[in-house]
């Protein structure tokens, strides 16, 4: 009799366990979702004036990928048009049109996050290239001097180049081939040169242009150099010529050597690039990830059913808890309560009504309804109506909660909904019937235990981290039915039973 | 120790309410048979066709429509006691002792118009005293005119004894006093006392009021203990037999002694309570024990059921 429940309880709790692991370790789920993660606000503010026929203005905007996940984009274009375009690995933003007589306004904002998983792989590695505008004797020239240097490993090749990029022929005492190459990069700019220079030795490189990744305001980007690794592109700060160890300290616009705005027939009169850093729950992140996947479990998320009913599933999914909780204290602690999910029911009306205030409407309506119950004992009605009038007396309290409520600006007299109505017609009848059976005592003692579940599953219901958690891992509710089972076979005494029977313990040794 | 308590009940034989109604009640008695002695009109009947005696039938109403025949009902009755067939906990139950013109006296005093005797009615057949709220009947029957062999530890009320019977044999039995407190009702959460009854004697032993051990009846101020229960073996044969009647394997018997009639079966009851063993002070685990280590052959009538308890437990 106690195998195959053990068997089926220990069966869901695995199947669920299993399924959650299978999501962390497989399919890279947050093992904590409801930690709070940093997301970065980037946002553009500028004002554009029309000179010409037919002015645009493009801006590079903070694209997905290598790591970063962007959550949610907002345009403002005023009276303009705004147009998405890509080209190569950038995404532009066009606004077009007339702008007005006093300039446009137009911004752009969005949410981003940087992941901090090494996932970042690009599969084919880049091929190097010299910038436009480089004669084609003027590279002979410069594979020359450089050739002993290409037959050095990537990693060196690059450190040797950044090193002559920082010092010049200087910097090794004036050797002659590299005083031959300072001459022939003489008239280039820095950035220009280590392009030159990497592509002389076989490393691919890339001019990007993008803001620093802190909090703050700037009017400007700036542009760097990017070398690839082998692994992944580095970035080269080009002013001290060296490689920065985390590409995260930047967040990159424009990438390939295009500016990171461009206008023409206009010109921008303001413009403010702005980041701040704000605090995100990781499922918040995660959310994006998956509304974006095709994988199985990803598609047959919570997270892609329509977000006006994701919030009823956060709380049906906690329900569970709350009766296990409710099996838990009834059979093993020995709890009295109104039926069984009364106090389920109780703590989800908190929800719209907050604790204290649920709490005191509840035990003043009972109140008055207790004394309604009373008197119409006294008025011979059959069951049926004397329920309708119960309903109809508590929803004529609420009414009155509601107007006094109002003039006195508590909301929470107002939020009573639509669910609480039964919960309390039918208290008010268990509890008359419980006073009438087994006195006022037992009645009160049973209306404690009820309103201490309602607030302790209130409690649970509420706690955003497991709501998050259920929620990422529905299969959690298997758990909660393997639990529910073990608390089924438990067979042993109730806690109360102990005092109950006390008599009994040690008796006469 | 945090599991010694535990351990204590459990020597102690105790039987839990988790383990009662898992390992007994689940296993013993099935669903199919509790309508059985859920409502007492069927009781009734069955226990008329095994022959065990019971309150005699004046009527049922089953229906709204037939609440006025109430009165024709009671016509040639001095009293009578009206009754929810679902009712449980004695909720719901009206005495009546004597009948005036338009008025009725009930066994506690209270004087009550028999035209609100009929909204108790229209109550009763709306399921208010029913245990889930279902449609009723309420029947109206002889009320028992006591024994006195309680009569000096009794306020009021009648005294019924209660054996829980378990694969038919009769396990354990406890004496249910009515006091002040329980307003005339043999109701043990209600205040009244429970004295347990020695099987193989028919002598009460200890008495228990509201879970501690008393010796006399406090409002009578008798002493409970040492009472011989009249026609004991009968009534003993007459909870075993409920086995036969119902096919419950675990049951509450529930008994009393009329003046006129010897034991009476009030009721059964398919999911008898615990406190039965604060009056004996000793746990129906143990017995229960007991009677499933018991050779088969015992098992095969009441009597021997009976007998074999009264020389075993």
């Amino acid at each position: 009799m106690k195998r195959p429940a053990l068997a089926a309880a220990l069966a869901l709790i695995a199947i669920s366990l299993f399924m959650v692991g299978y999501r962390i370790v497989s399919l890279g789920y947050p093992v904590t979702p409801a930690r709070p993660d940093y997301v970065w606000t980037f946002r553009f503010d500028g004002v554009l004036q029309g000179t010409g026929k037919d002015p645009l203005f493009l801006l590079s905007l903070p694209s997905q990928g290598h790591g970063q996940i962007i959550l949610e984009e907002s345009i403002g274009s005023g009276s303009m048009n705004f147009n998405l375009l890509k080209e190569y690995d950038n995404r532009i933003g066009v606004w077009s049109g007339k702008p007005g007589r006093n300039g446009e306004y137009i911004s752009y904002r969005s949410t981003i996050v940087f992941q901090h998983e090494g996932t970042e792989r690009t599969v084919v590695p880049p091929r190097s290239s010299y910038p436009y505008g480089i004669a084609d004797e003027q590279i002979g020239l410069i594979e020359g001097l450089t050739g002993h240097w290409r037959a050095m490993p990537l990693s060196t090749r690059v450190q040797v180049v950044l090193g002559f990029a920082r010092a010049g022929a200087a910097g090794s005492g004036n050797d002659p081939d590299l005083t031959k190459l300072d001459g022939t990069l003489e008239g280039y700019d820095d950035i220009t040169r280590l392009l030159i220079l990497l592509a002389a030795v076989n490393v691919p490189a890339r001019t990007v242009e993008g803001v620093a990744l802190a909090e703050g305001v700037v009017d400007t980007t700036f542009p760097w150099v990017e070398a690839w690794t082998g692994q992944g592109w580095e970035h080269i700060d080009p002013e001290g010529m060296k490689v920065v160890p985390s590409a995260k300290k930047f967040l990159p616009l424009s990438v390939g050597g295009m500016s990171a705005i461009r206008t023409s027939a206009g010109r921008i009169s303001m413009k403010r690039f702005e980041l701040t850093r704000n605090i995100m729950g990781r499922w918040r992140i995660f959310f994006e990830r998956v509304s974006r996947s095709d994988r199985f479990l990803d598609v047959w998320s919570l997270f892609r059913i329509p977000p006006e009913f994701q919030q009823t599933f956060r709380i049906l999914l906690l329900v569970p808890l709350g009766a296990l909780l409710i099996a838990l204290l009834r059979n093993i602690v020995g709890f009295q309560t109104f039926g069984i999910f009364m106090p389920v029911l109780m703590a989800l009306a908190f929800r719209s009504t907050g604790l204290v205030y649920g709490l005191g409407i509840f035990a003043a309506i009972i109140a008055i309804g207790y004394a309604a119950r009373r008197y119409l004992n006294r008025m011979r009605l059959l069951l049926v109506p004397r329920m309708s009038v119960l309903v109809s007396l508590v929803i004529f309290c609420f009414i009155i909660l509601a107007l006094a409520g109002n003039k006195f600006g508590l909301r929470q007299f107002m939020a009573v909904g639509l669910l609480p109505f039964v919960i309390l017609t039918m208290t008010i009848e268990r509890f008359f019937v419980v006073v009438e059976e087994h006195g006022a005592k037992t009645a009160l003692q049973t209306a404690v235990g009820s309103a201490a579940v309602a607030v302790i599953t209130y409690l649970i219901i509420q706690w955003e981290v497991l709501q998050i958690t259920f929620f990422v891992y529905p299969e959690l509710i298997l758990f909660v039915m393997g639990l529910q089972i073990l608390v089924g076979r438990y067979t042993g005494y109730r806690l109360s039973e102990l005092v109950r029977f006390r008599s009994f313990r040690s008796p006469g040794q | 120790m945090i599991l010694h308590p535990f351990r204590e009940l459990h020597e102690a034989g105790i039987l839990g309410m988790n383990n009662r109604n898992a390992e007994v009640i689940m296993a013993r008695n099935p669903r199919s048979r509790f309508p059985l002695v859920d409502n007492k009109v069927v009781t009734k009947e069955l226990a008329a066709l095994s022959d065990i005696p019971t309150p005699e039938l004046y009527g049922v109403i089953a229906k709204h429509g037939e609440v006025r025949q109430f009165r024709s009902i009671i016509n040639n009755r001095d009293s009578f006691a009206l009754k929810p067939a679902r009712g449980s906990g004695g909720s719901g139950i009206i005495l009546v002792k004597e009948k005036r013109e338009t008025d009725l006296i009930t066994e506690s005093g209270r004087t009550i118009a028999i035209a609100d005797l009929r909204y108790h009615i229209t109550d009763i057949l709306s399921g208010v005293f029913s245990l889930e709220g279902q449609d009723d009947q309420a029947i109206i029957e002889a009320l028992i005119h006591p024994d006195d062999v309680f009569a000096a530890v009794t306020y009021r009320g009648v005294p019924d004894i209660r054996v829980v019977v378990y694969r038919g044999v009769p396990i354990m039995s406890m004496v249910r006093l009515p006091t002040a407190a329980s307003d005339g009702k043999a109701n043990l959460h209600g205040g009244a006392i429970g004295a347990g009854i020695d099987l193989q004697s028919g002598l009460t032993i200890t008495a228990v009021h509201r879970s501690t051990i008393v010796a006399r009846h406090p409002d009578t101020g008798n002493p409970v203990c040492g009472i011989e229960v009249p026609h004991w073996k009968k009534i003993l044969l007459m909870a075993a037999r409920s086995l036969e009647m119902t096919g419950l394997g675990y049951i509450g018997a529930d008994i009393v002694i009329d003046r006129y009639r010897g034991p009476l079966l009030l009721e059964l009851n398919a999911r008898p309570g615990l406190a039965i063993q604060m009056a004996n002070r000793t746990g129906l685990l143990r017995r229960i024990q007991k009677v499933d280590q018991a050779p088969e052959n015992i098992f095969a009538t009441p009597e021997n059921r009976v007998e074999w308890a009264r020389q075993n437990l």
